[in-house]
């Protein structure tokens, strides 16, 4: 009864939490689905950081807990909600699409949304405890070691299980040791709900994202590009944290486009935006690293905007950094305390002067540059043609003369390629072998950033 | 790699659920396995870590309590400094250090 309650007011204060950035008008079925894949993640998030609080302040009525953020945020929305509701403009369907085309996109995107599904049913019955050495030797651990370690759970960081990765953060864990609280017991079901909500979240988020923005056709073909990815529903249902840490990406991306091409522009969108950066970094240690590259990015193109040398749509400026920072610090704040008071240290960069050695080695370089070439093709474990070929053949013969100049697009491709730049960066000064790295992690760290490519993608579809 | 994740539950859970109750709740203990192919090696370990959490499982002998983990051989290699204190079936022993007090 109070796992009910509590998966019920999670998702509550997630949605008062996203309608005080600012309700979407017209489009109701899409602003739905948008609110609901949003609300389910961010309110995953919101739970993990309750529980995270509820440990270290000693907290144990955990149902308590739930219901005073609820009330804080109901106060808070009664006191802050924007007026009046944020409105776009209507996307029109594709021009020169045949009727019958667009009538078979819908016929196939239902069966392929179903399959997705029976696949991820199935495949979570097959493993219980995820599939994969992550899900139980990281991930599910630690959710263990929180639950069951009553006053000694951080135990879990303990320096005698290094190979565990006790600097990785809690999303995961955290919220399904919170759900096993209130459940009264480890059920292997709880995680294995989380990692699955996280995959149709984020398909959820991508269509109606895109269905808001560009209309019914891009939306079923985006959604389409996600679902028929194998190695996303199999990650999605894995486990492990990539899945979430793409949807919190994607959660950026999108309410930076919303916000940029809303017709009523003010921060709230911004600011929820810095919030799913934030809870990204909470998720991953990954998520750090978009955060600092989103920011800097948006940044970046403030500076030119403000020299007008970019020739871009206004929509940057240092206004909208104010508010994607505020809204990311209350969870930075969380995460700083993590990574100084309760953390285990990394192993990426215990050795600095090795890393700067590797540096400096060519040999290095080409080995990730040959990988990542490699992975363009192959992370998705396509069975033909590689999803990445299709749409990079097509982005060159659809692309978006004002997606091009919108803000926002430039400042989330800034912010995905330097992100990518980052990742191949901890490859060449990784302490372990490299080959062994790039072969066991760069698949799944280009699925991080794939449904963000996707929505890229399809945004510069013409309306 | 499919076929561990698919035995977790018997090989981990339902194994050691008997050598719980005769180790502490909470701490560290040490661990021995048997030799084999490093996959092997050290995904018998995690899932001993993973079936035993809260308590830590260091992968050294160097502690009062040691679990033995042996699914697919006798406990032949074990160090001599440790001797063992129960045989709890499906390859799991419980060893003791034995200057330990």
């Amino acid at each position: 009864m109070s796992l009910v309650a509590a998966i019920l007011l999670g998702f509550a204060s997630s949605f008062l939490l996203l309608r005080l950035g600012g309700s979407i008008k017209g489009q109701p079925v899409a602003s739905a689905i948008f609110e609901c894949s949003l609300a389910a993640g961010v309110g995953i998030g919101i739970w993990s950081v309750v529980y995270f609080i509820a440990r270290i302040a000693g907290i144990h009525h955990l149902l308590l807990a739930d219901v005073a953020v609820f009330l804080a945020l109901v106060i808070a929305y009664v006191l802050f909600r924007p007026r009046p509701a944020v409105a776009f403009n209507l996307a029109a369907a594709v021009p020169g699409m045949p009727q019958w085309l667009e009538r078979m996109l819908a016929i196939a995107f239902l069966p392929a949304l179903a399959a997705a599904l029976y696949s991820v049913v199935v495949r979570t019955l097959a493993y219980p405890h995820g599939d994969g050495w992550d899900a139980f030797s990281i991930w599910n651990l630690r959710a263990r070691f929180l639950f069951l370690g009553g006053e000694q759970w951080r135990d879990t960081f303990s320096p005698q299980i290094p190979w565990s990765h006790p600097d990785y953060p809690l999303l995961i864990p955290a919220s399904a040791a919170h759900f096993w609280t209130l459940l009264g017991r480890d059920d292997v079901r709880v995680p294995a709900a989380i990692t699955v909500v996280f995959t149709f979240a984020t398909i959820g988020l991508l269509f109606s994202t895109l269905h808001m923005l560009r209309g019914r056709t891009a939306a079923m073909l985006g959604s389409l590009t996600l679902v028929a990815t194998p190695a996303f529903i199999e990650q999605g249902t894995a486990q492990y944290a990539d899945v979430p840490l793409s949807f919190f990406f994607l959660a950026v991306i999108a309410l930076l486009c919303l916000s940029d091409e809303s017709s009523a522009k003010h921060g709230n969108f911004v600011a929820l935006a810095g919030l799913a950066a934030a809870f990204s970094a909470w998720t991953k240690n990954e998520g750090l690293l978009f955060l600092a590259a989103i920011f800097a990015a948006q940044i970046l193109m403030t500076i030119l905007y403000r020299r007008k040398i970019s020739g871009m749509q206004p929509g940057t400026s240092w206004r909208s950094c104010v508010y994607f920072f505020a809204g990311a610090l209350p969870f930075l704040l969380v995460l700083f305390y993590f990574k100084h008071a309760v953390a285990g240290p990394g192993d990426l960069f215990a050795s600095g002067s090795s890393a700067m050695r590797k540096l400096v080695e060519p040999a290095r370089y080409w080995a990730v540059l040959q990988w990542f070439v490699k992975d363009f093709f192959r992370f998705g474990r396509w069975l033909l043609v590689p999803g990445t070929v299709l749409l990079a053949g097509l982005f060159f013969a659809v692309k978006n003369g004002a997606s091009e100049r919108s803000s926002a697009v430039r400042i989330s491709r800034i912010a995905l390629t330097l992100t990518l730049a980052g990742y191949a960066a901890i490859y060449l000064i990784t302490p372990r072998d490299l080959y062994w790295h790039l072969r066991f992690s760069s698949d799944r760290l280009f699925l991080q950033l794939w449904p963000s490519a996707i929505f890229l993608f399809f945004l510069g579809w013409q309306r | 790699m499919k076929n561990l994740a698919q035995q977790i539950p018997s090989r981990s859970d339902q194994r050691f659920a008997p050598l719980k109750g005769a180790l502490p709740t909470h701490g560290a203990v040490g661990y021995v396995g048997e030799a084999g192919a490093p996959v092997d090696v050290l995904s018998d370990y995690y899932l001993t870590q993973y079936a035993l959490a809260p308590l830590v499982v260091e992968n050294s002998t160097n502690h009062p309590l040691v679990i033995g983990n042996f699914p697919r051989s006798k406990p032949s290699q074990v160090p001599d400094n440790l001797t063992m204190i129960r045989d709890f079936g499906n390859g799991v022993f419980l060893f003791a250090l034995k200057d330990s007090k």
